[in-house]
């Protein structure tokens, strides 16, 4: 929830493309998908369609964003940093709904 | 607009191209544990490990350790280096504890693991962004003459991470300004605090390439072309895709 809004964030994880409630929500998560894969024409194709339905501001701060986070799971794996646990109680309900404990690094061996 | 993006197709805001230039100047200057050569050196392996036919065979195997071999490098950095650069750029899903312990126990001392992983981060942040507008990767930077300043904080200790970090009640006066004042710090702020400037080098980044700290909660207004539900939206897709939970 943010700004005490609810979202479908079954997104997140590839259920559905409509995370509803975010404006272009399908547009932006195909985007992260293209950016990171490997197939040219559905990234330019990806880039085009986000950047006309809301501006070229836009595929520029999508695309630093996707870069960024795309970084930052990097920095959070190779350290194995738990989640806080603020978060951790916050976010239990959605990351049980989104089966996303799998991806805890500290279960890896 | 920086000389990164002068030729950029579409307009890059002025204070994030001045900070994508500012971090990529930083991989060329002589660093808290490698000198500037080596950190170019780095930079340059993050990008070749994706041609690596080994990282390719492990990213489709259900357990990287089941396929054995020797990383296709550029043949610069110790074999200890280049395997925590190729793992961290192209398998950050099957990182795990014990995989750290044997790169530790192999000689590579966690300070420069540390610096190894954020110079990765930087890299792979960069040329993620440039991808994504469509630009072409920026020329590696020319390194810089200078040795190491082999600065550890005395205040570093075990906390949550594999590596030890540093509390904000912990840290001394040459640690100033790497935690944001004014809001609780993160996991992901302490992750690298063993080598402050990383940190100092990596939120820089972050604040233009994401937002500033002080700027994620607050919902009373938009400070991006996207909204704060349109980037976290983002952001947890890009992390799901990545298998990483934090």
């Amino acid at each position: 929830m943010i700004h005490d809004r609810s979202y479908d964030l079954n997104a997140v994880t590839g259920g559905t493309q409509d995370a509803g409630g975010v404006p272009h929500s399908g547009l932006l998560i195909s985007f992260a998908e293209a950016v990171l894969g490997e197939d040219e024409e559905e990234l330019a194709r990806a880039r085009d369609a986000l950047s006309e339905a809301i501006s070229p501001a836009s595929l520029a701060d999508a695309a630093g964003v996707v870069g960024l986070f795309n970084a930052i799971d990097r920095v959070a794996d190779a350290t194995g940093i738990p989640l806080e646990a603020e978060k951790l109680e916050a976010s239990a309900d959605f990351r049980a709904a989104l089966d996303i404990d799998r991806f805890d690094v500290g279960a890896r061996v | 607009m920086s000389e990164l993006y002068a030729s950029a197709p579409i307009w890059i805001r002025d204070d994030l191209a001045a900070a994508r230039a500012r971090a990529w100047s930083r991989i060329g200057r002589p660093g808290t544990w490698w000198d500037g050569g080596q950190r170019v050196a780095i930079a340059a392996e993050t990008r070749h490990a994706l041609s690596c036919a080994l990282c390719r065979g492990r990213e489709a195997a259900l357990s990287p350790t089941a396929i054995e071999g020797k990383h296709d490098s550029l043949g610069v950095l110790p074999e200890s280096v280049v395997e925590v650069i190729h793992r961290v750029r192209t398998d950050p899903g099957h990182l795990s504890e014990r995989w750290f312990r044997s790169v530790i126990a192999a000689g590579l001392s966690e300070e420069h693991y540390i610096e190894t992983v954020s110079i990765v981060a930087h890299v792979v942040a960069i040329d993620t962004m440039a991808r994504g507008v469509g630009l072409d990767l920026p020329p590696l930077p020319q390194p810089e003459a200078g040795r190491p300043s082999r600065y550890r904080p005395p205040g570093v200790k075990p906390g949550g991470a594999w590596v030890p970090w540093l509390e904000p009640t912990d840290l001394s006066e040459n640690d100033s300004g790497v935690y944001t004042a004014g809001r609780s710090t993160a996991n992901i702020m302490k992750a690298m605090s063993l080598v402050p400037d990383e940190v100092r080098n990596f939120f820089d980044l972050v604040s233009h390439q994401y937002l500033p700290p002080l700027a994620m909660r607050d919902f009373s207004r938009e400070y991006r072309a996207i909204s704060h539900a349109q980037i976290e939206l983002l952001a947890a897709r890009v992390s799901a895709l990545n298998q990483c939970l934090y």
